[in-house]
């Protein structure tokens, strides 16, 4: 039995639908057809109409769930969204009757101003250096702003009791419970098969840890933009069938508080689960139209404190709770191929300089971290950057990468001037950085992170998950090596620090790059890991042409693999040469090691000692 | 009470990276220790550990008598350990006075002990208004030790403190310390790279290698000098 | 003159309404999600005083303690427990605010109050004739920003609290108790937040949404000025005067935008905001 249930899960095993057992997703989806369809017969005409209604919210709180609980972007206003699509319809259709062309009309407004503001809102809300809680700022502001606008327009919106009573659909209470409650479905299942596709881990991994994003190559700010206007189309196109429906629109429908009881209703039905809001939202709906009548007030404070509760307490919210006990391991592994290479040339004579750096200075205020930085590095070179704490080695490798961070100077990979590109643009020019200390994203297993990784090669699909993963032969060396090939279902947080660091490389590698920056690679490991990954650099400069930079403390492994050394010292470069002569060097051994034997009896004492 | 501080079988490290393996080691009261290794090898681990700022993976440690294992760090502060970590160690943008004021119970105390402090470093003298991160290098250190003394810590803790130092600077810093301890008794636990500062201010010092203590001898020993620098051979 | 004074004026009322945020910011790198419930907390302790008879004096007394006593629950309650996330922080203090707003609504109904000002009339300023409570929050304002000032750089607390700011770490190792100046700079916060409320409520009508109106103009320009009160000072005039001019001169709705919107593409336009010069 068991042996069979692991064959199951074994790579390359086929699978229909990503992830959920096959047999469990279509019995989902026919009871959800069924309920759909049979509803309307069972529920009273009052019920019928809070559940329309509750689905076309559903669509909208899915949206919010997108944004939010997988990439991390808390919004106040997709409510804006949602009205823009309700007073579409209600405009237009009061101002030029109810027709073919009218429709077509209203559903452009609803598509194209939603589409519109959405990209405006996410070219104010993600840009480098944004403070995470920005975004929420301006998604608040958004909603209180297009309020006061509605509010303010006069007979032309209705002011504060909004346009009713024009002509809309003629379909019958059933037809409406189909369309919306089929809608929230399709909606439920696209998020769905997005969220759990390959594309759909770069949201998570944003949220995780947008730097290391950056620093594969992957344009967070664009994302998060294209996701935001796509989830304002399809937040708008629920408010149009919304306010064809109920043919009432009110400044409501854009306010915060319709944005902020979307969030109420993910955040207590469990954010990052889409069927919880799905769900939450119809069953909060219809509780709150039969609770709200007798006790409108009592209701809504018991909402507020429990909401207020479970951000607190319990930030998965409710629901997942409840079915926990029913909850499948899901976790499919791809199987390890090798990538075709890719048409890049290995870099040859007559190239440019793989590295070279010009004159670079780096200030903070009046304090010069660094100070006239030239050098240049070639391919195949490993070129170790020693020096003690706080002599800007650090600092170095990140003006390297980001063409944002130094003062004055010029940087150039392969011949390409880094200007004041972001670490994104960096990348492509061939460069990669390994961090200090190991930036992975925790909640996205070793075969996710490295798929990510490749996205840049490879454009991750949105609707599936890829059952092959294609790496460089080297990096699947690192990944033998370390052993993490056994590892590929396991989450990155779970790993040893060693298989952490390791992993980082892989990720890195993963990006073919030309010139790679590693900070510290060895910092925590055991002995043997060291030497595993001396090995390692060493044959990606040796054969495979790299040019490594080496930040590195432990001068014995410096000398073990290091072709040239670079000594920084306050911020310049003092010495640069061969391993030995400058481990040999006396100036290096006073400043690198401390040993900074000053004048008097304690130096002669020491030598005496020495001798 | 003899001991000023005493760790048992301390095991910590950075989320899931083990710095410091079981490490175990006592101060007594008056006593004052160097710790020396080279860079890499979880000196300042250890110090942060001992203050609080890193959770203990295991073990346990006792400052005065007090098993501190779960403090916050203020609260270790206040039971009297004077702590100057390596870097960003004062506030740049308060002024020589903020910086050593900051610390006291009781800001009376400030004059007298002021006072004191001019001996062991005159450069302080008029500067109390002067903007700390305008002060030298070598100025902020001596800063840093006097902010330390200013306290009147039962136990001093210093990371690498004469860390790119003039000869000159590292001398008086090194009286100081010196002096400190014939003054009062403090213990003190030091981290140094700077072989004959280390053997000055302390009695024994211990040797750390990959996050373990692996080396200790008595510093008036006759070859000190040399089984500590064979430590430090490249 | 009096487009002048009404900048002024202006401003001064923008910078009382943001100190709150700003102290609360400037300490714990958290916006206060909830400040708009406790401008509005400030409003009816106000209307709750003069509707008993009482002086302004008590009303403004109200409102402090009014004030304390929202910031020690907030602090205690949502803000401590989360300030490891700081995005579920504002989440849960938002989720507050609206709880306090549905309690206000609850006690005193939706209904719109006034107060009467406890300066009546005009006074006559350089030739023009304005509103005393008005050409009154001037020196208010100025008062709060020196006594702000006073306390973040002649105090032991202040000196603490921006020791605190600069380097948590080094503080600690100090014996300063970071938590405990956190949450008296969120007690202070919301009690400037509550005094804000008093203080404005004769100008404008009180409701439990009063808050609100405020919260866009005063979350941009925190954003827009940093964590410096002088900076937050320079920002509230320049603003403030953009907001006269487009509210006079344009459209009042668009006048209430223009500080969202000024600030937004100041932050798009150069990420630092003003808090660099």
């Amino acid at each position: 039995m068991a042996s069979l249930a692991q064959e199951k899960r074994a790579p390359g095993a086929p699978s229909f639908l990503s992830g959920l057992k096959p047999g469990r997703a279509s019995l989902i989806a026919l009871a959800g057809l069924a309920l759909v369809g049979a509803g309307p017969f069972v529920t009273d005409a009052y019920l019928t109409n809070t559940l329309i209604k509750a689905f076309f919210f559903g669509i909208a709180a899915i949206t919010v769930d997108i944004l939010w609980g997988y990439a991390g972007y808390l919004t106040f206003g997709q409510s804006v969204f949602f009205g823009i699509g309700a007073y579409s319809a209600g405009l237009v259709f009061t101002y030029q009757g109810f027709s073919g062309m009218s429709i077509a009309l209203a559903l452009g407004a609803a598509v194209g101003a939603a589409a519109i503001l959405g990209f405006l809102a996410g070219w104010l809300s993600f840009y480098r250096g944004a403070a995470p809680f920005f975004a929420s700022i301006i998604s608040l502001v958004l909603p209180i702003a297009m309020s006061q606008l509605a509010l303010s327009g006069g007979s032309f919106t209705g002011s504060s009791s909004g346009l009713t009573g024009f002509e809309s659909f003629d379909f019958s209470m059933e037809e409406w419970f189909w369309i919306a409650g089929y809608s929230l479905m399709a909606c439920g299942l696209l998020g769905w098969k997005l969220v759990n596709s390959d594309a759909g881990r770069i949201l998570t991994s944003m949220r995780d840890n947008s730097n290391r994003c950056a620093y594969l190559g992957i344009n967070t700010s664009a994302i998060n933009t294209a996701l935001l206007a796509a989830c304002a189309i399809a937040a708008s196109l629920a408010g149009f069938g919304y306010g064809s429906f109920s043919c009432v629109v009110a400044p409501e429908l854009l306010g915060f508080s319709l944005g902020t009881e979307f969030i109420v209703w993910v955040a207590l039905s469990g954010r990052g689960t889409l069927w919880g809001p799905l769900v939450g939202t119809v069953l909060f709906n219809v509780t709150s139209s039969y609770l709200s009548g007798s006790m409108p007030f009592m209701w809504q404070l018991l909402l507020g404190f429990s909401f207020v509760l479970v951000i607190i307490l319990l930030p998965g919210g409710l629901i997942p709770l409840l079915a926990r006990p029913f909850a499948v391991n899901k976790k499919s592994v791809p199987e390890l191929v090798e990538a075709r290479p890719g048409e890049k040339a290995l870099p040859e004579k007559g190239w440019p300089h793989a590295i070279e750096m010009n004159r670079v200075y780096k200030k903070y205020g009046s304090l010069s971290v660094l100070r006239d930085i030239t050098f240049h590095a070639e391919s195949g070179e490993l070129v170790g950057i020693i020096g003690p704490n706080g002599a800007g080695k650090t600092t170095l490798m990140r003006c390297l990468s980001d063409g944002g961070e130094r003062t004055d100077g010029l940087v150039k990979i392969y011949g390409n001037d880094i200007e004041r590109f972001p670490p994104e643009q960096c990348v492509r020019f061939g460069l990669g950085r390994k961090f200090q200390n190991a930036n992975i994203f925790d909640s996205l297993t070793v075969a996710e992170c490295l798929r990510l990784a490749r996205s840049i090669k490879e454009r991750p699909s949105f609707l599936e998950k890829k059952r092959t993963l294609a790496l460089p032969p080297y990096v699947l060396d690192v990944l033998r090596l370390t052993d993490l090939d056994k590892k590929l279902p396991v989450p990155a947080r779970d790993l040893s620090h060693g298989e952490q660091q390791a992993l980082e490389l892989a990720m890195v590698l993963a990006l073919e790059p030309l010139v790679i920056l590693l900070d510290e690679p060895t910092a925590g490991l055991t002995k043997a890991e060291r030497t595993r990954i001396g090995k390692v650099l060493v044959s990606l400069a040796r054969d495979h042409g790299l040019c490594c930079l080496l930040v590195e403390h432990d001068l014995d492994f410096v000398k073990e693999i290091a072709t040239r050394v670079i000594v920084l010292h306050q911020g310049c470069i003092i010495m640069q040469d061969t391993v030995d002569r400058v481990v040999d060097s006396e100036l290096v051994r006073s400043i690198y090691a401390g040993t900074d034997f000053y004048a008097g009896p304690g130096r002669k004492g020491l030598r005496e000692g020495a001798a | 009470m003899n001991t000023a501080l005493r760790l048992d079988q301390v095991s910590s490290g950075y989320g899931a990276a083990i710095v410091l393996r079981d490490i175990s080691l006592e101060v007594g009261m008056d006593e004052s220790i160097a710790i020396m290794g080279k860079n890499g090898m979880g000196k300042s681990t250890l110090l942060k550990t001992i203050m609080g700022y890193l959770p203990k993976k295991s073990g346990s440690v006792f400052l005065l008598g007090e098993n501190i294992s779960s403090w916050k760090p203020y609260r270790i502060a206040r039971l009297g350990v004077g702590y100057a970590a390596q870097e960003h160690s004062i506030f740049a943008d308060l002024s020589v006075y903020d910086n050593l004021s900051l610390g006291l119970k009781n800001l009376l105390y400030f004059k007298g002990r002021f006072d004191e402090i001019l001996r062991l470093f005159p450069v302080f003298e008029d500067r109390l208004a002067q903007q700390a991160g305008t002060l030298s290098g070598g100025e902020q250190k001596m800063l840093l030790v006097a902010r330390t003394l200013i306290l009147h810590p039962k136990v001093i803790i210093l990371d690498e403190i004469t860390e790119g130092l003039q000869p000159s600077v590292i001398e008086r810093l090194a009286a100081a310390l010196v002096y400190e301890r014939k003054r009062s008794g403090t213990s003190m636990l030091i981290i140094e790279q700077n072989i004959p500062f280390a053997l000055k201010v302390a009695d024994r010092y211990l040797i750390m290698k990959q996050g373990e203590l692996i080396d200790r001898g008595n510093t008036g020993d006759p070859g000190a000098a040399a089984s500590v620098l064979r430590h430090f051979q490249l | 003159m009096v487009f002048l004074l009404d900048c002024l004026t202006t401003s001064a009322l923008l910078f009382m309404v943001t100190s709150g945020l700003m102290m609360i910011f400037g300490v714990m790198r958290i916006i206060n999600f909830a400040h708009g419930a406790i401008l509005g907390i400030g409003g009816y302790a106000a209307y709750v005083a003069t509707a008993r008879g009482f002086g302004p004096g008590y009303g403004w007394a109200l409102a402090l303690l009014a004030g304390l006593a929202a910031g020690a629950v907030v602090e205690r309650l949502v803000v401590r427990p989360l300030y490891k996330r700081p995005l579920d922080a504002i989440l849960a203090t938002w989720g507050l605010g609206i709880v306090i707003i549905q309690i206000i609504v609850m006690g005193f109904g939706r209904g719109v109050q006034f107060i009467d000002a406890p300066i009546h009339g005009s006074t006559i300023v350089l030739g023009v004739s304005y509103s005393a409570y008005r050409l009154f929050m001037l020196p208010v304002a100025a008062g709060t920003s020196a006594l702000l000032f006073l306390l973040l750089n002649k105090t032991r607390f202040g000196t603490k609290t921006r020791a605190v700011i600069m380097n948590e770490e080094l503080a600690a190792s100090l014996g300063i108790n970071s938590e405990l100046i956190r949450f008296l700079s969120f007690c202070l916060g919301a009690v400037l937040g509550t005094l804000a409320g008093a203080l404005i409520s004769p100008l404008f009508s009180v409701d439990p949404y009063m808050g609100i109106a405020w919260l866009t103009s005063s979350f941009m320009l925190v954003m827009v000025s940093g964590y410096s009160f002088i900076s937050l000072m320079l920002t509230c005039l320049v603003f403030g005067a953009a907001q006269v001019v487009i509210s006079s001169f344009v459209n009042p709705v668009l006048g209430g935008m223009t500080i969202a919107v000024l600030a937004a593409t100041t932050l798009r336009l150069r990420s630092k905001g003003f808090s660099r010069g």
